[in-house]
């Protein structure tokens, strides 16, 4: 009885933990797209030092969580994140409104997509 | 090219670990648990072994999961006579008193070809001498003939053979094992003698000399290289 009593600890914990990770990423993604869809609406009233502020407030979250990130997610999906982050930046430097706005909505729809891919449901399942 | 070494370290020691705890008989005869653990362990473990941009969390959460989950299995297996027959099935019988039984070798799709197969292989060429044939678990056929198509034992002839008991290595390709020769109760002096006997100067000489618990010496000198 005593392995099966290991056996199951372990279980549970690799379930408790992959269940927390699950939460977590999904947390972390609406706190990225809530600071996206601000700067977004700061770009849109001419604010482009408040957009690049909160932009990068998101971009430094991200690569502070850059090591969790990179072992629990696939590593082609952190990269494209990564990259759309860039693009975002360059855009704002820019000033350029209709680009930004399309390189925000594929970086929050990135973030978006990558805490769906993570959650327990019967369609990732299947 | 060192996250390659890293992780086929990782990934190696974790499948070694795994199938030591399956036991020794995770080499030779599986049964269906085991069997798909060795199918999918492998490449599992070969995945995030090549393949660098998926993370190896992704191959080290599976294995463990599989390894617990075998693990659980096997221990209700061994706890539960039901649990047993629904997870490994139950042997058939698949001859019995010289009779097929025609259902159930269809039921466990096995030829009749496969049959004669595996009688040849244990000496057995007519079907008719065969008391049961049983298709283990595991895919063996175990055959026990009539009692009267048995090789006889020295038992059932009433001759007394002497237990030659054990034998052990006491020199190896002309290495001495001391422990060895102290378990047969011999010391170097006794040695000695028996490769001054059997023709030999020294152990070097030797390539094989074991002694069983009758004192049975089995002597085999070493070729001499060309």
């Amino acid at each position: 009885m005593k392995r099966i009593g290991i056996a199951l600890a372990i279980l549970i914990l690799l379930f408790s933990a992959t269940l927390l990770h699950s939460t977590s990423i999904e947390v972390f993604s609406s706190d990225l797209t809530a600071l996206l869809e601000a700067a977004e609406e700061n770009a849109e009233q001419g604010d482009w030092t408040g957009a690049k502020e909160l932009t990068q407030t998101a971009h430094k979250k991200w690569i502070n969580r850059d090591f969790y990130l990179h072992i629990t997610l696939r590593h082609s999906e952190t990269d494209s994140v990564y990259m759309a982050f860039r693009e975002v930046s360059e855009f704002i430097e820019c000033q350029e409104g209709g680009e930004y706005s399309a390189a925000n909505a594929k970086l929050i729809a990135g973030l978006e997509l990558l805490a769906e891919a993570e959650q327990l449901t019967l369609k990732n399942i299947f | 090219m060192i996250i390659a070494f890293v992780r086929t370290i990782i990934l190696y020691l974790l499948i070694i670990a795994g199938v030591r705890l399956m036991g020794k008989r995770q080499v030779g005869e599986l049964e269906p648990s085991e069997l798909v653990l060795a199918l999918l362990i492998a490449d599992l473990a070969a995945v995030p072994m090549q393949d660098f941009g998926i993370p190896l969390l992704s191959g080290i959460i599976p294995i463990l999961t599989l390894l617990c989950i075998t693990m659980i299995i096997s221990v209700l297996t061994m706890k539960s006579v039901t649990f047993r027959a629904l997870l490994c099935g139950r042997p058939s019988i698949i001859v019995e008193n010289g009779t097929l039984h025609q259902k159930e070798m269809a039921k466990n799709r096995f030829t009749v070809d496969e049959l004669m197969e595996e009688l040849r292989m244990k000496g057995i060429t007519d079907i008719s001498t065969v008391k049961y044939a049983i298709l283990e678990t595991n895919g063996q056929i175990s055959v026990l003939p009539y009692a009267d198509q048995k090789p006889p034992a020295a038992k059932d002839m009433a001759i007394t053979i002497q237990e030659a008991g054990l034998p052990l290595i006491i020199i190896n390709d002309g290495r001495v094992l001391e422990h060895n020769l102290k378990l047969r109760g011999y010391n170097n002096s006794w040695l000695e003698k028996q490769l001054k006997a059997k023709g030999a100067k020294s152990p070097k000489e030797v390539y094989l000399l074991s002694v069983d618990e009758a004192g049975q010496i089995y002597f085999a000198p070493k070729e001499i290289q060309a």
